[in-house]
C-alpha cells in the first residue's frame, strides 16, 4: 500500500508543526509528492521554488495560457516539465497529488472548484475568490470533495504572527480594541509588459483590472485582514471604504490608494490603508491593546508597554512602611514607549513565512492532515475582502449579514 | 523628469537617483524615443543602481519596480543577514542533516564550489567562521589568538561540505560551518536582473551593484559600448583603465574597503581560506567575463590568488581578462591578462569623478 493508497481511508487531524524540516535521504519512494500548478507566473513561480525546497517535492506539470511561462518555470524544477496549455488536461493527469493555483483572483472559483472535483488537494492563492458567492461556492466545494485545501496565506504560518498571536491570546497587551495595518509603497505596482504589446497588459497586469482583480484590499490587505480576523475571533459586522484611481492614471481600473475600515463585534476596529505613492509606513499591522501594543511587519515583530502606571495593588509595606526615598530627580527625558521588545521566535521555529506554508502543506498531504489555513480561514478572509471592496465601490456602510451566511 | 536632452555625448553617467537623456532609436520592433533612466535602491548590503533606456518613464518604472523586486528575491534566498532567508535555513540546519533546497540556490551553491575547486580553495565560501575571528563583521578588526584562528579554520573549508545533486541537499562535515555568498551573490543577483530586463524587451541597460560588479546589456544608442573606469585602488577621482563593456560584466575587489591596521602592518577583509590570514600585497583586481557570477567570483579569486597563479586559472576560462594593481613596498604596479581596456596614461586622462561608471 504506497502513501496515495493509505491517505484515502485515513482521517487522521493533528496540529500543524510549523517547523522547519531538513532530513531528506531517508524519505521513502512513497512519500515523494508530485505537484502541478495552474498559473506558473511572478507569485507561482516563487511558490515553486519554494516548494522544492521541501524534501521529497517534485514538480510533474504546469499550465499556463501564456507560453513563455514554460520555459521560466521548467528553469525552475530544472527539467522537461510537462506544459499544458488547457487546465483541463492537466487535471486528467494520474501522477499528481495535488495542484498549486495561482492564477488572477477571477479565475480562483473556476479552477479551484474543477481541481477538487477531480480528486486533487489544493494550495490556491489568496485572496479565495473575486465574489462573496464564489467565496461560498468554493468552501462548499472543498468540504465536499473531502480534499485539502490551503490558502497561499503565508503570514498565517510566519513564526512571529504566531508569537504575536500567542501573547495576545495571553493577555500581554490586554484587551484588543483596534488594530491598524498598513501596506503602503511606493511604485506603479505595474508589471513590465514585454515589447510594450497591448495584447499582453491585462494578461501580465491583471492585478490592475477589476475584471479579474480585487486590487490592493484583495492582493495586499489580505494577508492584514485575515490577522485581524483571528485575533478578532472572526469575521466583521461591517466596513465603509474609500478609495480611487487618483495618482497612477494609466488606465488601470483597481484603486492606487484604498483605506477600509471594518467594524468587528464589541466595537472592535481594523483600519486598513494602502497607498502605492509613500513607503514611510510599509507594512505593518498595529495591534493596539490597554496593556500595550504589538507590531507585527514582513520580516519580525515588536511589543511596546503602555506607559500608564499603577494598575495593580500595592503592599502597603512597600511604600508606606519602608518609606519613599528622595533623591534628585533629572534624567534624560523618558521615550513615551522605548525601542520596544522583539518578539522572541522559539528556537527550532524560525523560519521563512513562504517555506513555512509550503512545507506545511506538504505535511498535510502526508499525514493526511487539516491545513491551519484552510477553507474556513480562506473564507473567513475572502469574504472581508470581497466586502471591503464592495463598500469602495458603493460608497457604504455594508453590513456583513446582509451578504454573507455562516 | 528629463534633464538632458539630445545629447549625442553622453558617455558619462552622474550619480543621480533619477534623470534621462533622449535618443531618437528604433527599438522594440518600433520607432520611439528612448531616455535614459536611473534609479538607485539599497540592497545587499550595498546599493544597486540600474541605468536602462525606455520610451517613457512609465515603461521604465515598471521596469525598474520588477528588476528590483528580482533582487529582492535573491537577497531573501542568499541573504545570511535574514534569518529568513534560504542561506539561513540551510546554514541553521545542514550540520545536522541533510539539507534540501531549490534547483537555483542549488546550483549556485554548485557554481560557487566548482569555483573553489578550479581555484584549489582560493575561492571558499565557508570563509565565515574566519572573517569572524578576523573582527570583519563586527567592523571590529583584531588579530586573532592561535585558539581562535585555530577554532575558525576547523570550520572552514569547501571539501567539508557535502552535496548531493540527485537529492539536491546540502551536508555539512563539520561543527560551527556556514555558507556565505557574499563573494558571488551580488554577481548572480546583476545576471538575474539582466534576464529580467531582456524578458521585458530591454534592449540597453547597465545594472550596477554597489560599483563591484556591473553589467551591460547592449549599449547606450550610437555607442560601442557602456564606458566603465577602473579606478585606482582607493582613488575614485583618477583612473587607471577606462572600458567599454557591451553584453559582459566586470567586477572590481580591493584592499580599501574593510581593513584594519597593526604594528604598521595592513589586514585587508579579503581572506585567504588556505592560510586562514587576511591576503597581503594585493591592492585591487578587476575582471571582465561573460556574467556577473563569474566576475564577482574571480575578482575575488584573482585577488587571493595574484597574477602569476590566477591568470594560469584564467587560461582555461574564455572571454575572461583581468587586471591586477599590486603592493610591493612603498610602490604599485599593475599587471594584465588578455586585458582588452585602454590603461589611462596620466592623471585626469580617465576617470575624473563624475565620468564614466567607476568601479571598485
Amino acid at each position: 500500500m504506497n502513501r496515495r493508497e493509505f491517505l484515502g481511508g485515513a482521517a487522521a487531524l493533528a496540529a500543524s508543526t510549523f517547523v522547519e524540516q531538513s532530513s531528506a535521504t531517508k524519505l521513502p519512494a512513497s512519500d515523494q509528492v508530485n505537484l502541478a500548478i495552474i498559473g506558473p507566473g511572478s507569485r507561482g513561480q516563487q511558490l515553486m521554488r519554494t516548494f522544492l525546497r521541501v524534501p521529497g517535492v517534485r514538480f510533474a506539470a504546469l499550465c499556463d495560457i501564456y507560453e513563455p511561462r514554460f520555459d521560466q518555470a521548467r528553469r525552475i524544477t530544472g527539467e522537461n516539465t510537462r506544459a499544458f496549455k488547457d487546465y483541463r488536461e492537466l487535471l486528467s493527469a494520474k501522477d499528481i497529488d495535488a495542484i498549486i493555483v495561482s492564477t488572477p483572483l477571477s479565475l480562483h472559483s473556476e479552477h479551484v472548484t474543477a481541481v477538487l472535483d477531480s480528486g486533487h488537494h489544493v494550495y490556491g492563492e489568496k485572496s479565495m475568490a473575486l465574489t462573496v458567492e464564489e467565496c461560498g461556492q468554493m468552501r462548499d466545494a472543498v468540504k465536499k470533495s473531502g480534499k485539502h485545501y490551503q490558502i497561499g496565506l503565508q503570514y498565517h504560518y510566519a513564526p512571529w504572527y504566531r508569537e504575536a498571536i500567542r501573547l495576545i491570546t495571553s493577555g500581554k497587551i490586554g484587551q484588543v480594541t483596534q488594530i491598524y495595518a498598513y501596506w503602503h509603497r511606493n511604485n506603479s505596482w505595474r508589471r513590465p509588459v514585454p515589447n510594450n504589446d497591448p495584447k499582453l497588459e491585462r494578461l501580465i497586469n491583471w492585478r490592475l483590472y477589476r475584471e479579474f482583480s480585487g486590487g490592493l484590499v484583495a492582493e495586499l490587505g489580505s494577508h492584514h485582514i485575515n490577522f485581524a480576523n483571528e485575533v478578532f475571533g472572526g469575521i466583521p459586522e461591517s466596513v465603509v471604504g474609500s478609495g480611487g484611481v487618483d495618482f497612477w492614471k494609466d488606465g488601470r481600473e483597481t484603486a492606487d490608494n484604498v483605506q477600509v475600515t471594518y467594524r468587528y463585534p464589541g466595537g472592535k476596529t481594523l483600519f486598513f490603508s494602502a497607498i502605492t505613492t509613500n513607503r514611510f509606513v510599509g507594512c505593518q499591522v498595529q495591534v493596539c491593546g490597554t496593556g500595550g501594543t504589538i507590531v507585527v511587519t514582513e520580516a519580525d515583530g515588536t511589543y511596546y508597554y503602555e506607559p500608564k502606571l499603577g494598575a495593580s495593588a500595592v503592599p502597603e509595606g512597600l511604600a508606606v512602611e519602608h518609606g519613599v526615598v528622595t533623591g534628585a530627580s533629572y534624567k534624560a527625558e523618558l521615550p513615551y514607549r522605548g525601542q520596544g521588545r522583539s518578539l522572541t521566535v522559539p528556537a527550532g521555529r524560525q523560519g521563512n513565512p513562504d517555506f513555512l506554508a509550503c512545507n506545511s502543506f506538504i505535511e498535510s498531504i502526508r499525514k493526511n492532515q487539516r491545513p491551519k489555513a484552510d477553507e474556513q480561514v480562506a473564507w473567513n478572509c475572502g469574504v472581508t475582502v470581497a466586502l471591503g471592496n464592495y463598500a469602495i465601490d458603493h460608497d457604504a456602510r455594508v453590513k456583513f449579514a446582509d451578504h454573507v451566511h455562516g | 523628469m528629463v534633464l538632458g536632452s539630445n545629447s549625442r555625448n553622453n558617455g558619462f553617467l552622474a550619480g543621480s537617483l533619477c534623470f534621462a537623456f533622449l535618443f531618437c532609436h528604433a527599438a522594440r520592433g518600433q520607432s520611439s524615443v528612448l531616455q535614459l533612466f536611473s534609479e538607485s535602491r539599497p540592497a545587499m548590503g550595498t546599493t544597486f543602481t540600474i541605468y536602462l533606456y525606455a520610451p517613457e518613464r512609465a515603461t521604465a518604472d515598471a521596469e525598474f519596480d520588477s528588476a528590483f523586486d528580482e533582487i529582492e528575491r535573491i537577497e531573501e534566498a542568499l541573504s545570511n543577514y535574514r534569518p529568513s532567508s534560504e542561506l539561513s535555513r540551510i546554514n541553521r540546519l545542514a550540520a545536522t542533516a541533510a539539507t534540501t533546497t531549490d534547483p537555483e540556490v542549488f546550483d549556485l551553491l554548485q557554481t560557487s564550489f566548482d569555483y573553489s575547486r578550479r581555484s584549489d580553495g582560493a575561492f571558499d565560501i565557508t570563509v565565515g567562521p574566519l572573517m569572524r575571528a578576523w573582527g570583519f563583521f563586527r567592523k571590529n578588526g583584531h588579530y586573532p589568538t592561535r585558539a581562535e584562528l585555530s577554532r575558525a579554520r576547523a570550520s572552514v573549508g569547501w571539501k567539508r561540505v557535502e552535496l548531493d545533486p540527485q537529492q539536491r541537499t546540502i551536508k555539512f562535515n563539520a561543527p560551527g560551518m556556514e555558507l556565505d555568498l557574499g563573494g558571488i551573490g551580488k554577481g548572480y543577483a546583476v545576471d538575474r536582473v539582466i534576464d529580467v530586463l531582456r524578458e521585458a524587451g530591454v534592449k540597453s541597460a547597465l545594472v550596477d551593484a554597489g560599483s563591484s560588479t556591473l553589467y551591460a546589456l547592449g549599449a547606450p544608442p550610437g555607442k560601442e559600448g557602456w564606458k566603465v573606469v577602473v579606478p585606482r585602488p582607493g582613488d575614485r577621482s583618477h583612473g587607471i583603465s577606462e572600458v567599454l563593456l557591451r553584453n559582459n560584466s566586470l567586477s572590481t575587489s580591493g584592499s580599501y574597503e574593510k581593513f584594519f591596521r597593526l604594528n604598521g602592518k595592513t589586514f585587508c577583509h579579503i581572506m585567504d581560506p588556505r592560510t586562514g590570514e587576511p591576503v597581503q600585497g594585493m591592492l585591487q583586481t578587476t575582471v571582465i567575463a561573460p556574467s556577473g557570477t563569474a566576475t564577482d567570483a574571480l575578482s575575488t579569486t584573482m585577488f587571493v590568488m595574484g597574477f602569476a597563479a590566477g591568470s594560469k586559472l584564467l587560461e582555461s576560462m574564455p572571454n575572461t581578462s583581468a587586471i591586477w594593481v599590486a603592493s610591493s613596498t612603498n610602490e604599485s604596479h599593475i599587471e594584465q591578462w588578455h586585458w582588452s581596456g585602454r590603461l589611462c596614461q596620466s592623471t585626469g586622462d580617465c576617470g575624473a569623478t563624475g565620468e564614466g561608471n567607476s568601479t571598485r
